[in-house]
Formats: C-alpha cells, sequence, structure tokens
C-alpha cells in the first residue's frame, strides 16, 4: 500500500498542475507532496520487513529502500526551492505560466520515473525505467528554448540513448545466459541471483561489460561523461540538482544490481578491476577541466564526474569502501543539490554564470553567500561535513588492503581538486559587488530548502544516524551477495 | 533455412543503408530492414508457438515499419530540409569501414563469446554488426534525423538478437520497451523541429557552441 502512495503521489501531483490556481499555491501543494512522500519512505524504511515482493513486479531490499530514500530527500529540496524560482521566472516574464505549469508537470514525472527504478524486480523494466528518466528530463533540460539548452537536449537525448541501447544489450545478453540455464524465462533480480552460480562466467562478463558502458554514460563516467556538463549547466536549476544529485544515482543503483549478479558468478576481481578503471579515469579528466573551468554550473557539473568516479572507485575497492562508496552515494547527492541551489541564486542574481566576472556574493546576498562557503568546503572534501568522511572510509579501505598506488593517486586528485573548486569559488564570493546591484534576502522557502539540506551534510559527518547506518548496513550484506537480507 | 536467408538480407539491407546518399532513401532501407525483422519474428513465433512473440511483430510491422519511418518522412518534408545526408566519409570508405566492424563483431564474438551453437555465434556477430552499424550512421552522418535512424538501426539489431537468440524478452518489458522507443522517437522529432526553428538547419556538427 505504502510503495503505491510513493510512486501515486509524484502522479497525481503531475496531474493537478494543470488545475490548481496560482503559481505559487502550486508550488508550496509540490513540495508538500513531495514531503509526504518523503516521511512516508522513512516510515518504510524502519517498519517495513524487507525485502518486499508484489505482484512479482516490484522488488524491494535494503538496496532500493536506500536509493528511494535519497532520491526522496533531494526530490523534496528541489521542489521547495522550485516555488520561488519558477515564480520569479514567470513573474519576470522569463517563462511564461502555461510552461510553468508544464514545469511542474515534467518534474513530477521525472521524479516518478526515478521512484520507479528502484522500486522493479524485473531488470528489463528498470531498463525502461531509467529511458524514461531521460524522456521526462530531455523538456526539462531543453527548458529554456533557447540555442544553447537545445544544443545541450540534443546532445543528451542521443548520447543517453546510445548509451541506454548499450545497456540492453548487456541485459539481453543476461537474458540469454539466464534462459539456457534454466527453463524459467525471467528477468526478474531475486530469481537470477538464485542461478548467478550457474551461468556462463564467460558470456556473463561481457554482457557485465556492456552493462557497466551503457549505464555508466548515464551514471556520467568518463570518458562516456560528454553529455553531462552540456545538460547540467543548461538545465533549469532546480532539476540541474536533480541531474546531478539522483539521476547519475539511479543509473549507479541499476549498474550495482547487475554487479551484484557478476560478482556472484565470476569473483568479485572482474568487476572491482573494471569499477576502479572507470573511477580513476572519471577523476583525472574532471580534475582537468575543473582546473579551467570559467563557468560555475559546468564547474559543479565535473564535479559530479569527479564524485561519481569517487563513488565508483569505492565500489572497487570493497571492504570498508563499499560502505564508503553507498554513504557517499548520500552525501554528494545532498551537497550537491545544495551547491547547485547556491549557483543557481547567483545566477539569477547577477545575470551571469561566468567565475570571471562574477564578484562580492558574499555582500550582494549574504545568506547564500555564506550557504556557499559553507558548501564550497563541503563539496570539496573538508571535515567536518560529510563527504570528508565517506572519501576517508573508502582511502582507508584502499589502503589497508595495501593499494597504495591507487589510494596516492585519488588522494592527490581530490586535493588538486579541493584547491580548485576553492580558487574558483571564492573568486566569485569575495571581493566588491557591483555598485547597481542591490543586497537583497532569499524568501523562506529557498532558505528552508538550503538549511534542510545543511542539516543532513552536517549531522551525517558528525555521525551517521542509526537507521541510515542501518539501511546501508544491509545494502552492503546485499552488495555481498547474501541475497534475502 | 528460411531464416538463413532473412538473415543474410537483413545484413545486406544494413550495408545499403551504409552508402545510400540521400534521406528518403535511408528511411526506405530503415522501413526495409524493420519488415525483414517482422518476417523473422513471425517466423519464429510460428515455430516456437508462442502468442506474445506474434504481438510483437505486429508491433513491429505497426510501429516500425509503418509509423515511424511516415513520421520522419513527414518531419523532413515539413521542414523541407535538403536531402542530402551530408557524409563525414563518402560510400566506399564508409562501406569499408563497415566491412571491418563486421570483421571485428566475428572475432569477438568467435574468440571471446564462445557459444556452443555455430548458428547461435553467427546471430550474435550478425546483431553485433548491426549495432555498430547503427552507430555508425549516427557518428558519421551529420543531419539530425540520420542520427535518430542510426539510434533506430541499433533497435533493431538489438530486437533481432532477443528474438532469435532468446526467443524473445518477457512480455511485459517488450511491450515497455516498444512504448519507450515510440516516445523517444516523438521527442526526438520534437527536437528536431526545434532544432530547425532556432538555428535554420539540422546539421548536428554544427551544434558546437558548448565546450570545455
Amino acid at each position: 500500500m505504502i510503495l503505491f502512495f510513493i510512486l501515486a503521489v509524484p502522479m497525481l501531483l503531475a496531474l493537478i498542475s494543470f488545475f490548481v490556481k496560482g503559481l505559487k499555491t502550486l508550488g508550496r501543494i509540490n513540495a508538500l507532496g513531495h514531503l509526504s512522500v518523503m516521511a512516508v519512505t522513512f516510515y518504510f524504511a524502519i517498519n517495513c520487513k524487507l525485502p518486499l515482493s508484489l505482484f512479482n513486479f516490484f522488488y524491494i531490499d535494503a538496496l532500493s529502500v536506500f536509493f528511494i530514500f535519497v532520491i526522496t530527500i533531494v526530490t523534496f529540496a528541489a521542489s521547495l526551492f522550485s516555488i520561488d524560482y519558477i515564480n520569479k521566472d514567470a513573474s519576470s516574464g522569463a517563462i511564461s505560466e502555461v510552461k510553468a505549469r508544464f514545469y511542474y508537470a515534467l518534474f513530477n514525472f521525472f521524479s516518478f520515473s526515478m521512484l520507479l527504478v528502484p522500486m522493479v524486480a524485473n531488470l528489463g523494466m528498470v531498463w525502461v525505467g531509467i529511458e524514461l528518466t531521460t524522456l521526462a528530463s530531455t523538456f526539462l533540460v531543453g527548458f529554456y528554448n533557447n540555442k544553447t539548452s537545445i544544443e545541450a537536449a540534443w546532445k543528451y537525448i542521443i548520447i543517453c540513448s546510445v548509451g541506454i541501447i548499450f545497456a540492453l544489450l548487456g541485459t539481453i545478453i543476461f537474458y540469454y545466459a539466464v534462459s539456457s540455464v534454466s527453463a524459467a524465462k525471467t528477468l526478474n533480480w531475486h530469481e537470477i541471483m538464485l542461478l548467478s552460480k550457474s551461468l556462463d562466467v564467460n558470456i556473463v562478463k561481457v554482457a557485465f561489460l556492456f552493462i557497466l558502458v551503457g549505464y555508466g554514460t548515464k551514471a556520467g563516467l568518463a570518458p562516456m561523461h560528454t553529455w553531462l556538463p552540456d545538460a547540467h549547466s543548461q538545465a533549469i536549476s532546480p532539476v540541474s540538482a536533480m541531474l546531478s544529485g539522483v539521476l547519475l544515482k539511479t543509473a549507479i543503483y541499476a549498474i550495482l544490481r547487475f554487479a551484484v549478479i557478476t560478482n556472484n558468478c565470476a569473483g568479485p576481481n572482474y568487476t572491482s578491476n573494471l569499477f576502479i578503471l572507470f573511477g580513476i579515469i572519471s577523476l583525472v579528466i574532471s580534475c582537468g577541466f575543473i582546473l579551467v573551468q570559467k563557468r560555475i554550473k559546468r564547474l559543479l557539473a565535473y564535479s559530479s564526474i569527479e564524485h561519481v568516479g569517487v563513488i565508483v572507485t569505492g565500489l572497487g575497492l570493497g571492504g570498508l569502501g563499499l560502505y564508503g562508496a553507498l554513504l557517499h552515494v548520500f552525501n554528494h547527492a545532498v551537497t550537491k543539490s545544495f551547491m547547485f541551489f547556491g549557483a543557481a541564486c547567483v545566477i539569477k542574481k547577477y545575470k551571469k554564470d561566468n567565475l570571471n566576472v562574477i564578484k562580492g556574493v558574499l555582500t550582494a546576498m549574504p545568506f547564500c553567500g555564506v550557504m556557499l562557503i559553507l558548501g564550497m568546503f563541503a563539496i570539496s572534501g573538508m571535515p567536518p561535513f560529510s563527504i570528508f568522511f565517506s572519501e576517508l572510509f573508502i582511502l582507508i579501505s584502499g589502503f589497508t588492503q595495501g593499494r597504495y598506488f591507487i589510494c596516492g593517486l585519488l588522494i592527490a586528485l581530490l586535493s588538486i581538486i579541493f584547491g580548485a573548486i576553492v580558487y574558483h569559488l571564492s573568486r566569485i564570493l569575495f571581493g566588491k559587488k557591483p555598485q547597481e546591484l542591490k543586497e537583497a534576502s532569499e524568501t523562506l522557502s529557498t532558505k528552508l530548502s538550503f538549511l534542510f539540506l545543511l542539516i543532513f551534510m552536517c549531522v551525517v559527518g558528525i555521525k551517521v544516524p542509526v537507521f541510515l547506518n542501518k539501511i546501508i548496513i544491509s545494502a552492503l550484506e546485499i552488495l555481498r551477495g547474501n541475497y534475502g537480507l | 533455412m528460411h531464416n538463413y536467408i532473412f538473415l543474410i538480407s537483413i545484413l545486406l539491407v544494413t550495408y545499403y543503408m551504409v552508402i545510400v546518399k540521400r534521406l528518403p532513401a535511408l528511411v526506405a532501407g530503415f522501413r526495409l530492414q524493420s519488415l525483414l525483422l517482422f518476417l523473422i519474428t513471425a517466423s519464429v513465433a510460428f515455430h516456437e508457438k508462442e502468442a506474445a512473440l506474434y504481438v510483437v511483430a505486429v508491433l513491429i510491422l505497426l510501429l516500425k515499419v509503418i509509423l515511424i519511418p511516415n513520421f520522419l518522412t513527414g518531419i523532413s518534408r515539413k521542414i523541407q530540409v535538403n536531402e542530402n545526408l551530408g557524409l563525414f566519409l563518402n560510400p566506399q570508405l564508409s562501406i569499408f569501414v563497415v566491412l571491418i566492424l563486421t570483421y571485428l563483431s566475428y572475432l569477438f564474438t568467435f574468440k571471446i563469446m564462445s557459444f556452443a551453437d555455430k548458428m547461435q555465434s553467427a546471430t550474435f556477430a550478425l546483431t553485433l554488426c548491426i549495432v555498430l552499424t547503427g552507430l555508425f550512421i549516427m557518428i558519421f552522418r551529420l543531419k539530425a534525423i540520420t542520427q535518430i535512424v542510426g539510434l533506430l538501426v541499433m533497435e533493431n539489431g538489438l530486437f533481432l538478437l532477443a528474438v532469435t537468440m532468446c526467443k524473445g524478452m518477457p512480455f511485459l518489458v517488450e511491450i515497455s520497451i516498444f512504448l519507450d522507443i515510440f516516445i523517444s522517437v516523438i521527442i526526438l522529432g520534437i527536437f528536431v523541429y526545434r532544432i530547425n526553428a532556432l538555428f535554420t538547419h539540422i546539421d548536428v556538427n554544427k551544434l558546437n557552441s558548448l565546450k570545455g
């Protein structure tokens, strides 16, 4: 029952977005709806007995609950942030009122499709869900309908569709491997897990390679990342936060499901080496682009590639690194959305996004400036913020396994990126603000969306909350192949 | 036996799509390829006596043979696009590259995948070749519509793989995939209109303002 509530609310919100009078009211209803979804997910995570299987269609275990939880948190924050953002856009004439309503409808359809991905049992339906996320978000990337955003949207849908076709190829090969050892023709994850030991190792390995390249495109792994900076920088800002915060993670979720099967079948070394390879490539490439970046949202987009690289490297290292990687999924989702909100406020105020031109954010917009300083240190990995600790877990796991080269490389790249991000953002934060810019404060809903995420960033850095810890630990059991927990 | 004929002719149609220079010919090639895919699906359905596969075959006929090609032709007529595809590589060189791709997929299948059955190996190599050719069309032809066709060719390759090697995916999945593809083609079509309205051309190689 609860399950349907989580899926039904975004659909209902999408429907009513054409009927409610007044954009502000609509935005508030939207935020309230997503608050209820988040609360219900929270209740679900604590009280329900997992794994839960329904109609042979839904299958929810701790891993799914963890990702649903991350999605609902970021979606709620984005819906809170949207209220004022869309209202201002509509009142300044940047978009028409009808278009603003379309925004809310697409926003909810997008969040529905993301929530669907971790809930379904069938790996083919996971593919369908991930393709739906692309389709739902393309119009949000090309939302302003100008040359750059249409170009970004075209690249986004084309590159992601090609990537996802390779993922479908991998899925079909998996299906072939399953159907050749068992009469039961199934793509349900928990049923494949029962057969995983008897699958043909060679075929499964090839299939996983296609899966990793395919979903890796959607997850933003280098060198398949080329759509990401364009799409993230051109999308309407609350959606940039969702793209970076959770869309990339749904693709990682899909990779994880297949990785567990492959590990069971072919031993852990194969996937772990691939993960580390792609992770390090992502870190190296994003590091170069972060150093020379001129635009604030592109800077954050490349930082997303970096963090996806960190997550994947953590998955590859295993042990404590797995815990670190899952925690990093949560931390990066929260912190990066926070940063995109900050960047959105700055761009809206200054009407430009060039890091060389913007000056004096701290004096022009005190609240947002302070938030950006906190976020800048959080995203680049300073203690006491949460990202530091998840990166630390990953490094500890590497060092205890004696993989000094990878860990050394990781530390070097992370410290260069730390320096670059702090340098770029402190240039816009300090200095004299332009004369004509008036000091103004943000509205309550915007402030709340910042503070809501800030709480998670700080609290998880001090101590991982008990319930989150519990979900992650039972999700780890699933990743280690102890299926059914 | 007749399956061999279908498989070989689908490969030949794919080669044909690589050497054509004009958009209507490319779309016609796609229509023919989909028609062959329909025939293969129908014959597999007949042999396996699977009702679900018949539905899939009808969907292929409806969507890929009739609706989508008509839609693509409609777009190109409406925006009065220059019918030349704009080739980065001339037909001779293109077919040479695609032949190399064919050989590589053959090598990949026989050296790495090592299926027990020869027929399965051949089918897999063939579908891999079609997928790669679709990718080739997407990269080396510069109109936005040709990118859509390339994508659809890749998808045809996948359907061929699913039908011939797995006797179709689970029914619900297959239907959802069809729906997804149809929606994505429509969305891509809308974007072709928008690109044409904003840029007054649909040459994707000129969409290069976002860098770094």
